[in-house]
């Protein structure tokens, strides 16, 4: 697996539990699990609201993503606020969303598409996925910003 | 129903909402638990609630009809719990499906009384706020005899940024309306939230928590308190420190004050398998018969995977329900060993309490000091207003130990006790392996029993 730690440069990701849900578990053992693998992690906690993802980007623009969690199903309310964050570039990082999408044991097939609309970048089942997850966008940044450096040169 | 009767209005003052309970003709919840015990038997609870009012309205009956369940619940919206109430409202006009409870405070008190109305059971409120004043008010005036939660633990696992000191008082405010209340014939129960964020919580630290907010709620005026546990999953520590709860009762708390323990169902991560899930539902019926509980909450075999569905909630109550069957009087727990694991979680209890209950403190000041210090903690916390130094870990057996008890002030004895039984007599006896392959492993304890795979 890749590591922050074979990867030249310090690697800054935010991370925090949307703004209705206090289910801190999962967020406490991803951000221990995450600087394990030598990311630096700005961890927000429960209960973020968009506005405060956006405050901590302001305060870290080097970071390459906000990684945010939801247990409770209240998701998509909890990120109305996200379009218009991104839109203004207030966030300018890629976010990273998973957890339990919806409420109810079953699951609405359209949990992962209202939150693409909303501006999502990617949606993560497994947290162990999350250093790979990472790498490919990073990976894709540094391609754009090649191709965008090329164009200008 | 028309748009006027949804408006929350002027609510009744204490009074009228005391008349109103007293004419209603149904058991109060503590008159259920109460009886309960009477009879010998664990009384039984499912969670439940639903963002629309026809289908909480259905849910309640549905589950009255087919498990008759001795207290029901409404567990709120989690918008409702931090006071986001323009968000619940709004998400209740668009897609009430998207909420994950019945947010109270926007259908109002009349809808509250329609529902306590169609149903024989006593209604608790299950939330999770730090500053519940307006939904308490809400449920009182709706005819709600049961509120579930306490100044530290509906704070520091559901919030962040919420001081110590603003949900004490908040919690005093409801607990004095509860001993106004008691005065004028209604007795309200309060069930205090031991359970904290519900993984891998120590005995004593659920214990130390709900003796703390007890004796702050009966010092407010309040006349009955439930006091719920989280069934940890190791049954000699489990039915202890449900035994414990009476006897730290009889010795912080005035004598008129009805207290009843509560056993939680395992809150943790559940098995997936319906089988697995199902053996543990009744076990954690068992321990709670095992520990003189008076009350048990309910898990489904749906847990793993959300929020339960109607007959998932139904099939949890009836087999939970299967616990309290005579035929099951030859059960036992080994009395001495439970004895000994009482004996020893009192002692902790009293060394975290008793520095903070010294006479002539404020008791609410002494605990915003203590959790600042972390002579106070609880691991996992939600809120930055505990520093978590606490490391829980299961020993061999399963029982849940301190592996690091941070600032909290426990003994010498005491720690070389939780030393020894997580490292044996003479140092680690396992080598150490990561911390978070460790808490990990603990926490996913129920489904590596039954050898489910990893999600």
């Amino acid at each position: 697996m890749s590591s922050a730690h074979t990867t030249a440069g310090r690697r800054l990701v935010i991370l925090g539990v949307a703004a209705s849900d206090c289910h801190v578990v999962a967020n406490q053992l991803i951000a221990y699990a995450l600087r394990g693998q030598g990311f630096e992690v700005v961890n927000l906690g429960a209960c973020t609201p968009v506005e405060e993802f956006a405050r901590a980007y302001r305060e870290h623009p080097e970071a390459e993503a906000i990684l945010i969690g939801s247990l409770n199903g209240h998701v998509h309310e909890d990120l109305r606020d996200l379009p218009e964050a991104r839109r203004s570039g207030r966030i300018g990082c890629p976010v990273v969303v998973g957890g339990n999408l919806s409420v109810g044991s079953v699951k609405d097939p359209s949990a992962v598409s209202r939150l693409y609309d909303l501006g999502v970048d990617r949606i993560v089942e497994d947290p162990d996925d999350l250093p790979a997850v990472l790498d490919r966008l990073r990976a894709t940044r540094a391609e754009v910003a090649r191709v965008e450096r090329s164009l200008v040169s | 129903m028309s748009p006027s009767a949804a408006a929350p209005g002027v609510l009744p003052g204490l009074r009228e909402s005391a008349a109103y309970i007293a004419g209603l003709g149904k058991p109060t919840a503590a008159e259920v638990l109460a009886g309960a015990r009477d009879d010998g038997r664990v009384a039984l609870q499912p969670r439940c609630g639903v963002g629309g009012h026809a289908e909480m309205k259905a849910l309640l009956l549905a589950l009255e009809a087919e498990a008759g369940p001795d207290v029901l619940t409404l567990t709120i919206d989690s918008h409702t719990r931090l006071r986001r109430f323009d968000r619940a409202a709004r998400t209740l006009a668009t897609r009430p499906q998207d909420l994950n409870g019945y947010p109270l405070v926007s259908h109002g008190w009349r809808r509250g009384r329609e529902l306590n109305e169609a149903v024989g059971a006593p209604l608790e409120i299950r939330h999770g706020s730090p500053d519940p004043r307006v939904l308490f008010d809400v449920a009182v005036a709706a005819g709600i005899t049961s509120f579930e939660g306490g100044g530290i633990s509906y704070n520091l696992p559901y919030s962040k940024d919420v001081p110590l000191s603003a949900s004490l008082a908040a919690w005093e405010a409801v607990d004095r309306r509860c001993g106004a209340l008691a005065d004028l014939g209604v007795v309200v129960d309060r069930e205090l939230f031991g359970t904290l964020t519900a993984v891998l919580v120590p005995p004593s630290i659920s214990l130390a928590v709900s003796v703390l907010e007890a004796v702050l709620a009966t010092r407010a005026g309040v006349k009955c308190l439930s006091v719920a546990y989280p069934q940890g999953g190791h049954l000699v520590q489990d039915v202890a420190a449900l035994e414990a709860i009476e006897i730290l009762a009889r010795h912080h708390l005035p004598a008129d004050v009805q207290v009843h323990p509560v056993l939680h169902e395992f809150m943790g991560v559940f098995p997936r398998q319906r089988g697995h899930a199902e053996d543990l539902i009744l076990y954690g019926a068992l321990v709670a018969r095992l520990g003189g509980a008076s009350k048990l909450i309910t898990k489904t075999y749906e847990e793993a995977a959300g929020i339960p569905g109607t007959r998932a909630n139904i099939d949890g109550l009836r087999l939970a329900d299967r616990a309290n069957s005579r035929l099951l009087d030859f059960l036992s727990v080994d009395r001495d060993r439970v004895r000994e694991e009482r004996g020893w979680i009192l002692a902790e209890v009293a060394e975290i309490v008793e520095p903070v209950l010294e006479r002539g403190r404020d008791p609410a000041a002494a605990i915003v000091e203590a959790f600042a210090r972390g002579t106070l903690d609880i691991p996992f916390s939600a809120s930055r207003f505990a520093r978590s130094a606490i490391v829980p870990k299961r020993d061999a057996e399963g029982a849940i130990r301190y592996l690091s008890a941070g600032a909290l002030p426990l003994s010498g004895t005491t720690l070389r006790r939780h030393h020894e039984l997580l490292h044996g007599p003479d140092g680690p006896g396992t080598p150490p392996g990561s911390l978070l392959a460790d808490l990990t492993r603990d926490i996913n304890y129920f489904p590596n029993l039954f050898c489910e795979e990893p999600t």
